[in-house]
């Protein structure tokens, strides 16, 4: 009905290798694209700057991490700091006048090279023992930028962000951020929905699946082990730089602590290890349903005329949204991505239950 | 076995049916509470009444400063109680909107922004990380950020930082305070030894500077300890502090920091009449570490703690005592709850003195600003020392005075003073050059 599938039929290579091979699909995509791109002129700036602005940044960042974890297997604990290294390469090189373009390729560049020395973890150890040698890094890199005043900034541990220019634009004001993340949102997401399909992305996959498997039907584990580090570090690099420029506008060190690798994590694995959607659901569910849930209890309370004493009002949003997570993954342990997968195989041979495959 | 009897039985078709349906409305379910959440969130920010003024505190309740919060925004709330019961400043009543940010920044952004949007003049985070977050913004939008205890030591200086109000001996002057105490308690101070020993973040470091430019001045010799935080082992440190053999000791932390503190130091038998903390300890502390272990132990206080002040009296009197009460009885009079009282008092002669200034509005940030930079010898009926701010002087003078824990309560022993304000405003003057040349 919707999907209107009857069969695939493919002529040529290139059809059946099409990202969306369904026009629905295809309309979907579209539609959320408009809907982004409108957005700044349609939706209220509230929901502009407090909500669109950091889904589209941490969403990213989730993509990154989800390219290592749900791409190559590999656990990462460490996720924020290798942001934070992105986030202070950038800020300082553009307070020396680097431009904002070459700064954020810079930052990237950087992650991603401190990224990779810790990523030689993963050459000898897997799962738990990578979690805690990827927590390590997060604490090393935590100590180190505050105890360089160079790089935290001094007594206040805060560095301010220059106005940027990016092509020649000044990148400053609600629309211009948003327009500045929405497009490296683009990037990431674009790389990453095709990152599958190329020998690099199978290469991951296969890393992914059993290692020593991989090794044997010729694939370089060190080399794409590495790879996969280095490339997810690059990507969080660039987003740290993003985050702090068009969202937080000034860096210290507390933004980039422990806290923010595992709601990372809680992304990626709410959302769904590997998927490109998921990392978006995630995002949304983890940074959102705090703020919704406790505008919702705010409210009613007041409507209602209920009195809740304050500390049960700042703790009954955070107990509804524990609840909701393991709710979500009861429901679907492959997370929210299955979900909506879920979903549309019912609707795609809707109004019947089967179709022949 | 079990396989072959699912097989053989109906039921099984059923149970899935069953499992889509929960499945299917769980989602509506889910759909539903969100769209919700959304549409009472816009409906509340129509709802505006003309004759209030509205102060934002999204406070972290649940995450790290959690042991001040609570008692912090109970007595900001009941002294706002107090003042709406007597009617309010100029016929308005002052409406306080508390909810919890968590210290994290996606969210205390979010509750900034909505509240901006609902028309707040000044927005209390009580929160370190968020007060720097949100400092430019608030500096854009010309909104007033209370920062007390919290936030950039150089928001002192009101020339860079118009819409940042500390309102509060920032912690520079704390440390110039509590080193001016040693200097009266022994006279001079050549030849001693001063130690901090300091959570390892950058609000445990930040008193280092004056305590090292003091030493300069005043001949002491200064050694710095810092441990690892959350701060909940600190029995490595507290041993090299022993065998330094110090003249007096500066503790510097924060929550449960500062109780393991005080018991180490006790366990290594450092003089509790010998060692001061920050703003940051309470009745609450004392109460984990030992009221009797730690009798004599100093603290910093910026206002008066206990019930006797006027204003707390009143509080209990005429808002605790008719129920109407944010919180505990028992908390009233706390430290952190008299701070609480102390800033929600300045808030509101910010507003009396803006309605002085201007008695037609419009009420805005600006309107409220030039109330509060014109604040002239006020001590809230005794709770504080006079504080004069102005449009260069965000601190508000710098006034405080050092209390000595007894066993039941904390007992001045100073009269309100300032001191070493120089040394403070030097570093002031030169945190916020750097801030003004990164802007750029």
């Amino acid at each position: 009905m919707f999907y209107r599938r009857a069969g695939i039929r493919h002529t040529t290579y290139r059809q059946e290798r099409q990202l969306w091979p369904l026009p629905f699909d295809r309309f979907l995509v579209g539609l959320v694209a408009v809907l982004l791109i409108a957005a700044p002129f349609v939706v209220d700036r509230l929901y502009l700057v407090a909500y669109l602005l950091p889904w589209l940044i941490w969403s990213s960042a989730a993509l990154g991490l989800n390219l290592l974890m749900g791409g190559a297997g590999q656990i990462h604990l460490g996720y924020g700091a290798v942001m934070a290294i992105g986030a202070y390469t950038s800020v300082h090189l553009i307070r020396f006048g680097t431009p904002f373009e070459l700064a954020m390729l810079a930052g990237g560049l950087a992650s991603a090279a401190i990224g990779s020395i810790f990523g030689f973890a993963a050459l000898r150890v897997k799962s738990l023992y990578l979690a805690m040698a990827t927590i390590a890094m997060q604490y090393i890199v935590d100590f180190v930028i505050t105890h360089v005043p160079g790089i935290s900034g001094g007594g206040m541990a805060s560095v301010e962000v220059p106005p940027v220019r990016f092509l020649g634009i000044l990148i400053e004001g609600d629309l211009r951020t948003y327009f500045m993340a929405l497009a490296v949102c683009a990037v990431v997401t674009l790389f990453m929905l095709n990152v599958g399909r190329t020998a690099f992305g199978r290469a991951l996959a296969a890393v992914r699946e059993k290692d020593y498997a991989a090794e044997i039907i010729g694939i370089d584990t060190f080399k794409y082990k590495l790879l996969a580090f280095w490339s997810s570090s690059f990507i969080g690099g660039v987003i740290g730089c993003v985050l702090v420029v068009c969202y937080l506008r000034s860096v210290s060190p507390e933004q980039f602590h422990l806290d923010l690798s595992v709601q990372l994590l809680a992304m990626v694995i709410v959302g769904g290890l590997g998927s490109v959607l998921g990392s978006f659901f995630g995002a949304g569910l983890i940074l959102f349903a705090p703020i919704v849930f406790n505008n919702l209890i705010g409210a009613g309370a007041d409507r209602l005329g209920i009195s809740i004493g304050a500390d049960l009002r700042a703790h009954l949003p955070l107990m509804l949204y524990g609840a909701l997570i393991v709710a979500f993954l009861v429901v679907e342990p492959l997370g929210l991505a299955k979900i909506y997968d879920n979903v549309r195989n019912y609707f795609l041979v809707w109004p019947f239950r089967h179709a022949r495959r | 076995m079990s396989r072959g009897r699912r097989g053989a039985i109906k039921p099984v078709t059923t149970r899935e049916d069953d499992m889509r349906l929960t499945r299917r409305s769980f989602v509506a379910t889910t759909a539903a509470t969100a769209l919700t959440g959304l549409r009472f969130s816009m409906r509340s920010a129509v709802a505006a009444d003309d004759k209030v003024i509205k102060f934002g505190m999204p406070q972290d309740f649940t995450k790290i400063y959690t042991f001040v919060t609570a008692e912090y925004s109970q007595g900001a709330r009941d002294y706002f109680s107090l003042v709406n019961g007597r009617g309010g400043v100029n016929g308005y009543k002052i409406d306080a909107e508390v909810s919890d940010h968590a210290n994290d920044l996606p969210r205390a952004i979010e509750a900034y922004e909505r509240l901006k949007r609902e028309g707040m003049v000044l927005i209390d985070p009580l929160s370190t990380p968020v007060a720097r977050a949100l400092v430019s913004r608030a500096l854009e939008d010309k909104i007033n950020l209370g920062t007390a205890f919290s936030g950039r030591s150089d928001a002192a200086d009101g020339s860079v930082f118009p819409y940042v109000m500390p309102l509060s001996p920032n912690y520079w002057t704390q440390a110039g305070l509590i080193v001016d105490f040693f200097r009266q308690q022994d006279k001079d101070l050549t030849g001693k030894k001063v130690v901090l020993v300091n959570i390892d973040t950058p609000f445990g470091k930040e008193p280092i500077p004056i305590f090292q430019a003091l030493a300069q001045k005043l001949g002491y010799s200064f050694e710095n300890f810092p441990y690892t935080p959350p701060g909940n082992d600190q029995s490595a440190i507290w041993p090299q502090v022993r065998r330094a053999k110090p003249d007096w000791v500066v503790f510097w932390g924060a929550g449960v920091g500062q109780t393991t503190a005080l018991s180490e130091a006790i366990r290594n038998g450092i003089p509790m009449d010998r060692m001061s903390s920050s703003v940051w300890l309470s009745e609450s502390d004392m109460d984990v570490v030992g009221k009797d272990a730690a009798k004599g132990v100093l603290k910093f206080e910026p206002c008066a703690s206990g019930r006797s002040p006027k204003v707390v009296a009143d509080i209990i009197k005429e808002v605790a005592g008719k129920g109407q009460g944010a919180g505990p009885e028992g908390k009233i009079g706390t430290a952190y709850y008299n701070y609480g009282v102390m800033m929600a008092a300045i808030m509101v002669e910010g507003v009396r003195v803006a309605f002085q200034k201007n008695p037609n509005g419009p009420i805005t940030g600006p309107w409220l600003n030039d109330g509060l930079t014109a604040i002239t010898d006020f001590t809230a009926e005794g709770l504080l020392p006079a504080m004069t701010v102005t449009k260069e002087d965000h601190q508000g003078g710098g006034k405080g005075r050092i209390a000595r824990w007894d066993g039941t309560k904390f007992v001045p022993q100073t009269d309100w003073f300032s001191a070493n304000q120089d040394v403070v405003w030097t570093e002031i003057k030169k945190s916020a050059e750097a801030f003004k040349a990164a802007g750029k």
